[in-house]
């Protein structure tokens, strides 16, 4: 125990109760210290002891268990899965059959899951601070007390006309419908969230081109030719396994190719048949050099280009002309006889081929763009909506036509806010509300908003935030910016260090909720998430807060919330289901884990379906453009399809309702902010790498498949795998270098130009990190991956063995202690293992990409100092 | 009486590790050792890199090195052909863990106990698939009974006879896990004797094709 701990203890004469292990003992008015601990050193293994009769394991008794239907959240790909309870606790999590999308199939975090119910360092009681904010002393308090306290300062702000001084900031909540309702009911829009973190251009790249939906199903099983800029489904992609089984079927069953370009060898670039590496960025650039090589050669689906897009095959081909493959060569460092090769190749195989994107391509300056590059090759190709192309169902969300709100349904309220709505990023709210999240903590340090009661929800904002350890716990820290922090969270993690109020939150595999993501069986479809387990302790869902929240507002605010808790909200919304086999739509879910409605029929050549006479009924056609417009039940005209040879189809859910090359959304949104922008996807050169000194490089980072980015290293067998991150170093610049794997170098970091946030070119800080030396990187890139180098979390993620803290225990009747903990854990650096690795997003800048606000990751400029 | 048998079909694994955290949870195998493990090794000079999976459970040898070094005799093959350690006869010796030439075996500190992949008995009792078959996403692991001909196994062997391999056979411990697509270099990643050790981070070693900790035989725990 440190002095300081002591020191703190002794003041406090015996009434202070020192760390996480405390928590557990903790009665009602005590106090606690929380602060990361330090490494209890042990002995590295026992010693064998022969001879010696062992204890016998109980295997798990599968004829005995009862097995529950649920939906994984240890990531967002949304994955069906069946629990295995016996005796009340939870031993096994398998896949759910009846799941269309990854069926028995899980990965490894998937698997790993299963611990996270009995974690010894779970949160059990809510806390209230004492002390300064980030001090680390807690109070433990009824939850009576935190439901009055939180509603007498969010009535506080309704009752000042301020109802946007009430913000909710979430991480991967899949809470929307009740989170929408509570702050619709308050009268605030301040929903925040990491949608600009993580997937922002790849999904307003699909909103601008095709329109129906954000996340594409490629029809990988059918599918004769991948071509993958950026996406790393082996490991991480949103819909990972999903697209992953198809595709080891598609190449391994059905002889298809899969080409990646990746600046590093991810596990699916270096399982891909071909693996190329472009500089950072100019992806688009190899795009649109292959869409040149098609358009040249003149083999490609003239008939959907010319019918389909609204764009001519001669203004195509003006706009792709400068952009030759000798041209994209000198760009990418990828050759233009790889370029046209790759080119022929992949329209070879129209319509039964496919190209698409992930972070890899649009978390970049430039990503937008890049996006739409790479999906114009669909469109040459023909590929779209056909099989073994580039597919999409009708909605990648919950249909909320089989799910709709409860009655009374809150409107939205009509206000906007700088923080929720920056104006300098016109394209971030036009199809979804996906925010800009990274200036969160600039705009309300540069007070452009202000806030009274900031709720927190799976956001670990310090950790994976970029400048997270400096402007984020920064702002987290200052009272005046944020009066009033209310954290729900499973484990204490360093959002929770930060806070007022400590929620123990349940995890996904205690709670309810409706799920769905992109179905690749093309149809319909959507999941059920439901207790494996009941939450230990007071440990509550945070919808069931707000819900109990929302009930002490008043009776203008309570009215929406008019039902016992979470469950009764997700039953109501089930009540118009089919309900099949069982007594009704809601005992339909919980039985099955899922709705898939195999009757319909794939979604295949979507946009070509006729339109229903219902459908016409009370419509006008604008006789220029065949656009078929109607008035919605809101009295607004909008688009619903388009005339087509004489005929009525639904066409794309664009402006023009075609397939849109050329976005003239894009021309506006980017002249409102006055960048000059003709609306085609052209290529745009990231300012900051432009006339690169040879002693700078591009520091990019990435994800594992046994981590998401910055909640799965509380998990004993995830971290196991992976806990540390050493920077990966080309082998030929290493050499250049003098670095070898395990040196120790240190990286410097700088902030970025052109038309984003702070472009200075500064520096930001440096940081010192051992060198991984590899064959599989860009000889210009080092990459670092997030998801590690937590200082809270616990033992497993903070890299500590030994007893579960430096305090008085815990208690054993709640969540026992775990030999793993205590003994086996073998990757703290006491004992002579790895640590805990590194936080890499602490020295990347906040850098949102202009006109859509995607936060450009893998363009950071660094240089590099062996120490 | 079943005859179960298995194949990695090694072009369709993508090193997810589901295999192998699946069935830490299932056998309730404590940190720091593994009964599935999953070896990655990167082949080749950029550009031209690519990578290898290797995933390695017990091979249930038909002359298993382990079964003849338990002094205990706690080591039996079963006429399923699944090799399977007695936890009432076992007494922690670790004499099955060194002779192991695939580092299939540990010895769980708490319980003193030697363990390792018996295909999941206690599934297959169940009606259910071991726990890394089930869970594979690639489909890589192939898994069934040999007597039935219609069994994912015996489709399998069936059409790809004679691409299947062992893992190193020179130990001439007949292994019954067989491998398509395997690289024979990569074998020399798979160690003998004890298949972890805390101070050898996985991620270091894709470069080589070392085992970086192999251990002489009848060595100790340090």
């Amino acid at each position: 125990m440190s002095k300081q701990l002591q020191a703190l203890e002794v003041n406090r004469r015996g009434a202070l109760k020192v760390g996480i292990g405390a928590l557990a003992s903790l009665a009602v008015g005590e106090t606690i210290l929380l602060h990361p601990g330090e490494a209890a050193a042990q002995p590295a293994r026992p010693p064998r002891r022969p001879n010696v009769r062992g204890t016998p394991k109980v295997p798990h008794n599968y004829k005995r268990a009862r097995k529950i239907t649920s939906v994984c959240l240890n990531c967002s790909t949304v994955c069906g899965i069946v629990g295995y309870v016996d005796n009340g606790k939870l031993i096994k999590i398998g896949g759910n059959p009846e799941d269309p999308n990854n069926g028995k199939m899980l990965c490894a975090k998937g698997q790993a899951g299963v611990v996270i119910s009995t974690y010894p360092e779970r949160l059990l009681y809510p806390l209230k601070r004492v002390g300064r904010r980030g001090q680390g002393t807690w109070r433990r308090i009824t939850w009576e007390e935190a439901y009055a306290d939180i509603a007498k300062r969010v009535r506080a702000c309704i009752d000042a006309g301020h109802p946007e001084h009430v913000a909710i900031h979430i991480g991967r909540s899949r809470l929307a419908d009740i989170m929408g309702r509570f702050l619709n009911a308050i009268g605030s829009p301040v929903l925040l969230n990491h949608r600009a973190l993580c997937s922002l251009n790849k999904r307003a790249a699909n909103y601008a081109t095709i329109g129906d939906v954000d996340w594409e199903s490629v029809d990988a099983e059918r599918c004769k030719y991948l071509l993958n800029f950026g996406s790393n489904f082996y490991e991480a992609h949103q819909g990972a396994i999903h697209f992953l089984k198809r595709v080891i079927k598609g190449r391994y069953d059905n002889g298809c190719k899969l080409v990646t370009f990746d600046v590093r060898l991810s596990n699916t670039a270096g399982r891909s048949d071909e693996w190329h590496a472009p500089f950072p960025g100019t992806e688009g650039a190899v795009a649109l050099a292959l869409a040149n090589t098609i358009v040249a050669d003149g083999n490609f689906d003239r008939d959907f280009m010319t019918t389909w897009t609204n764009t001519t095959v001669d203004a195509l081909s003006a706009f792709l002309k400068p952009y030759t493959p000798e041209w994209a060569e000198k760009l990418s460092g990828i050759s233009a006889g790889d370029i046209r090769r790759i080119a022929r190749a992949f329209i070879r195989e129209r319509p039964r081929c496919a190209a698409f994107t992930n972070r890899g391509s649009h978390a970049h300056y430039n990503g937008f763009n890049n996006d739409r590059a790479v999906i114009l090759l669909n469109a040459l190709a023909g590929s779209i909506n056909q099989p073994g192309g580039y597919c999409y169902a009708e909605s990648a969300e919950i249909p909320d036509h089989l799910f709709p709100m409860p009655a009374p349904v809150p409107a939205a309220p009509k206000i906007r806010t700088d923080l929720e709505d920056p104006p300098e990023w016109p394209l971030a709210n036009r199809w979804q509300k996906m925010r800009v999240g990274q200036i969160v903590y600039a705009y309300l340090k540069q007070k452009r908003a202000r806030l009274q009661v900031y709720f927190t929800y799976t956001l670990a904002s310090p950790t994976t935030w970029p400048e997270g350890r400096s402007l984020a716990v920064e702002v987290l820290r200052d009272e005046k910016l944020i009066p009033f922090h209310v954290c729900s969270d499973v484990v204490y993690s360093e959002t929770a260090h930060y806070a007022d109020l400590i929620l123990p939150d349940a995890t996904y595999l205690e709670r309810w909720g409706l799920d769905a993501r992109n179905n690749y069986e093309l149809r319909t479809y959507a999941t059920l998430r439901q207790p494996l387990v009941p939450p230990p302790a007071e440990c509550v869902n945070f919808a069931d807060v707000l819900i109990q929240v929302g009930k002490r507002l008043g009776p203008e605010v309570s009215r929406y919330f008019d039902f016992r808790n979470y469950e009764d909200f997700v039953r109501l919304r089930c009540r118009q289901l089919p309900k099949g086999d069982s007594a009704d739509g809601f005992a339909y879910m919980k039985r099955h884990g899922v709705y898939h409605n195999t009757s319909e029929p794939r979604s295949y050549d979507l946009f070509k379906r006729p339109l229903t006479k219902a459908q016409l009924d009370g419509s006008r056609t604008d006789p220029q453009t065949g656009i078929i417009s109607k008035r919605n039940a809101r009295g607004v005209e909008e688009a619903i399809g388009i005339t087509m040879n004489a005929q009525a189809l639904r066409g794309f859910k664009t402006p023009s309702r075609k397939f849109e090359v050329h976005s003239q959304t894009v021309a506006q949104a980017a002249a409102r902010v006055k960048i000059d922008d003709d609306g085609w996807p052209h290529y745009v050169p990231i300012p900051a790498h432009q006339n690169l000194p040879e002693d700078r490089f591009i520091l990019t980072t990435f994800k594992w498949n046994v981590h998401t980015q910055g909640r799965t290293a509380p998990q004993k067998y995830l971290t196991e795998i992976v806990h540390d991150n050493p920077m990966w170093i080309n082998a030929a610049t290493a050499r250049r270098l003098g670095i070898r794997t395990g040196d120790t170098v240190e990286v410097t970091t700088y902030r970025p130009r052109g038309r984003t946030f702070d472009p200075t070119g500064q520096r930001i800080g440096s940081a010192r990190i051992r060198a991984f030396v590899t064959e599989g990187i860009h000889p210009r890139v080092f990459a670092v991956s997030n998801s590690l180098g937590h200082l809270f979390g616990g033992r497993s993620a903070a890299a500590r063995r030994g007893p579960r803290a430096e305090g008085p225990g815990f208690d054993p009747k709640i969540l026992s202690e775990d030999a793993d903990l205590t003994t086996n854990l073998w990757w703290s650096q006491a004992d002579g293992g790895k640590g805990a690795g590194f936080n890499v997003n602490a020295i990347l800048p906040i850098q949102p990409a202009p006109i859509t606000g995607m936060q450009a990751w893998f363009d950071t400029v660094c240089s590099i100092r062996k120490v | 009486m079943p005859r179960y048998a298995m194949a990695l079909d090694l072009e369709r694994c993508t090193g997810c590790h589901a295999c192998s955290v699946a069935c830490k949870v299932e056998n309730q195998v404590p940190l720091g050792n593994f009964r599935t493990k999953v070896y990655y090794y990167d082949e080749g000079r950029f550009p031209q890199t690519r990578r290898l999976f290797l995933p390695v459970v017990c091979m249930q040898c038909a002359d298993a090195p382990c079964l003849r070094a338990c002094p205990n005799k706690a080591i039996s093959r079963g006429n399923d052909l699944i090799v399977r350690i007695d936890q009432n006869a076992c007494r922690g010796n670790g004499a099955c863990e060194d002779a192991c030439p695939y580092g299939a075996i540990y010895v769980d500190p708490q319980r003193n106990l030697a363990d390792k992949c018996d295909f999941c008995s206690h599934r297959l009792e169940a009606g259910m698939e071991p726990a890394c078959v089930e869970t594979c996403p690639g489909g890589t692991i192939i898994f069934g009974d040999l007597n039935d001909p219609k069994s994912p196994i015996s489709q399998f062997q069936a059409t790809h006879r004679r691409e299947l391999t062992v893992l190193k056979p020179e130990e001439k411990a007949d292994p019954q896990v067989q491998y398509r697509g395997l690289t024979r270099e990569l074998e020399r990643k798979v160690p003998k004797g004890r298949n972890h050790d805390p101070r050898s981070y996985e991620i270091e070693t894709w470069a080589t094709l070392e085992a970086s900790f192999d251990r002489p035989e009848g060595g100790s725990h340090e």
